[in-house]
């Protein structure tokens, strides 16, 4: 297949244990999109996220990096091949400060320089988390802990950032906020992959998407198909 | 007053034997969630190979120093490769059972190839002597052993703080998957933080020796309890926090016996109980904060 694929899933099954959640799921990410996975609770978009990252078991099929088979890598060489994540839930390191979080963030990164203009980069998306750099990132209000997130997933210039619901429970103000920081740094040239319940919001941001229903792929396309389609319509009453 | 003081003065070392311990044993309990029974058998390795070395062999001082480190760092290397590694991921109940079968196998493989009695711990003349200071009386032994622990103990403190790895062991500590989407090599970040323990432990074996004049297969079991209070004390995988709890239990544990009515004195480890279960009711969290989610 191809090479200008930034990312590629080959008929992956995967899941926890013994148990089997995405079933034969094939994704491909276009260097420098955003790409969105759609689905209700509990399909399995998470465990997708998890699965390119290498924290489930793969029971069968491939998965690619820049055309290199990442599949029996570790977790932590996948992070070191430039992909950032950033969990749902706002998972901070609580007993980190908000300075450190970012520094674990940056780990994988050896030059300097490039530290300091990712830090610079972070605080000017997020001035708060400057504001708040030496406190505890447990005192931190959700919001502010899931920008803390976001900006740690940045701070290795990642090449691929995986976002795990980054809108859920916030407000209004700060989604929009979080929207155009992720149109900046997709324009910067970070391929994002989002997983969102908040349909308009991804559908807004995205080229394509993968509607996931019961850990398979119920239907893939264009933003725009997917705006115009019944079965996603059916899935998401109301909010087109 | 001045009764205080002596009793104070004169804790410093066993003192900072307990802050050593304890540092060591806060560090595997926060990273993988370990209660470890046998980090006193890691600190008996350490003194059995210091005693090898300097009474068997006849070898220096700065030789039984060397060995002792390498002993503990060695059986410490083991005891993690085989016993916890292969049941990490199982629960902390499993791993604490695992280092108390450990414990029990090392130290009675001590006591059959060594035997269980005193072993004489040779102290250089150099460590021998006391300061006056009006009328307080300070052993030279106990003034070298916290010195060089208080150096111990803020270096570990900036190494944690400010470098790097400390922030990847504070962090693998909260939460291990996360750490490694951090790009972060979770299990180096665990084997180094065995062998910083272990070292701390051999330290703390050359301490022991130079106060007591001997060691025995037997330390281990007499100051595990106490390394367990001290971390949860302070803070599990505080390091700072288990420093700070190994000199108030040391230093605390003295006071206590010394205020005790002479018949009473075998109630001692009663004050690292009193500690622990005020501590659970206050502040279970521990005094300072914990490196755990």
């Amino acid at each position: 297949m191809n090479e200008n694929f930034l990312l590629e899933m080959r008929q992956v099954s995967a899941g926890y244990g013994k148990m089997t959640v995405i079933h034969d799921m094939s994704i491909a990410l276009e260097e420098k999109s955003i790409v969105t996975l759609l689905g209700a609770n509990g399909v399995g978009k998470t465990t997708i996220l998890r699965t390119i990252l290498g924290q489930t078991v793969l029971s069968s099929g491939q998965i690619f990096f820049f055309g290199e088979d990442i599949s029996k890598k570790p977790t932590y060489f996948r992070a070191t091949l430039g992909i950032g994540y950033c969990p749902e839930g706002r998972a901070v390191f609580g007993n980190l400060t908000c300075k450190e979080n970012l520094q674990a963030g940056a780990f994988t990164l050896k030059d300097k320089r490039r530290y300091q203009e990712n830090l610079d980069r972070v605080y000017s998306l997020f001035p708060i988390l400057e504001e708040r750099t030496n406190q505890l990132a447990e005192s931190l209000s959700g919001g502010e802990q899931e920008m803390l997130a976001i900006g740690r997933a940045l701070m290795s210039s990642p090449r691929l950032l995986l976002l795990d619901e980054p809108s859920l429970g916030l407000a209004p103000q700060l989604i929009q906020q979080i929207k155009e920081t992720l149109k900046t740094i997709n324009e910067q040239g970070v391929t994002v992959l989002l997983v969102e319940q908040n349909a308009h919001m991804a559908l807004d941001l995205a080229d394509y998407g993968y509607l996931i229903k019961k850990g398979s792929i119920a239907f893939e396309g264009t933003a725009m198909e997917i705006k115009d389609n019944e079965q996603v319509k059916d899935v998401y009453l109301g909010i087109m | 007053m001045e009764y205080i003081l002596q009793q104070s003065i004169n804790a410093l070392g066993w003192g900072s034997v307990m802050a050593l311990l304890g540092a060591g044993y806060t560090m595997t309990f926060g990273i993988i969630g370990l209660v470890n029974f046998a980090h006193g058998e890691v600190l008996m390795a350490g003194a059995i190979a210091a005693y090898i070395a300097m009474s068997v062999l006849g070898l220096p001082f700065w030789v039984g120093v060397i060995a002792s480190v390498a002993g503990s760092v060695a059986i410490g290397l083991i005891i993690e490769r085989v016993c916890f590694k292969p049941v990490r991921n199982v629960g902390m109940i499993t791993l604490f059972i695992v280092s108390l079968g450990a414990s029990i196998i090392l130290r009675n493989l001590s006591i059959l190839t060594l035997g269980d009695q005193l072993k004489p711990f040779l102290v250089p003349d150099f460590f021998a002597g006391v300061f006056t200071f009006g009328n307080l009386y300070i052993f030279k032994k106990n003034i070298i052993i916290f010195s060089l622990t208080v150096i111990i103990g803020v270096t570990l403190a900036t190494f944690v703080r400010k470098t790097k790895f400390g922030v990847a062991m504070r962090s693998v500590s909260y939460d291990s998957s996360l750490s490694q989407a951090m790009g972060i090599n979770t299990e180096k970040i665990i084997v180094f933080t065995f062998i910083l323990s272990s070292i701390l432990c051999g330290i703390a074996a050359v301490f022991w020796g130079l106060l007591y004049g001997y060691v025995s297969s037997s330390i281990g079991v007499e100051v595990v309890v106490a390394a367990f209070i001290a971390s949860v004390v302070g803070g599990i995988g505080n390091i700072n926090g288990a420093i700070a709890s190994g000199y108030i239990l040391g230093i605390g544990g003295a006071l206590f016996v010394a205020f005790l009515p002479p018949d009473l004195v075998g109630l001692r480890p009663l004050f690292l109980w009193l500690v622990f279960f005020l501590i659970l009711f206050l502040k279970p969290s521990g005094l300072f904060r914990a490196n755990i989610k």
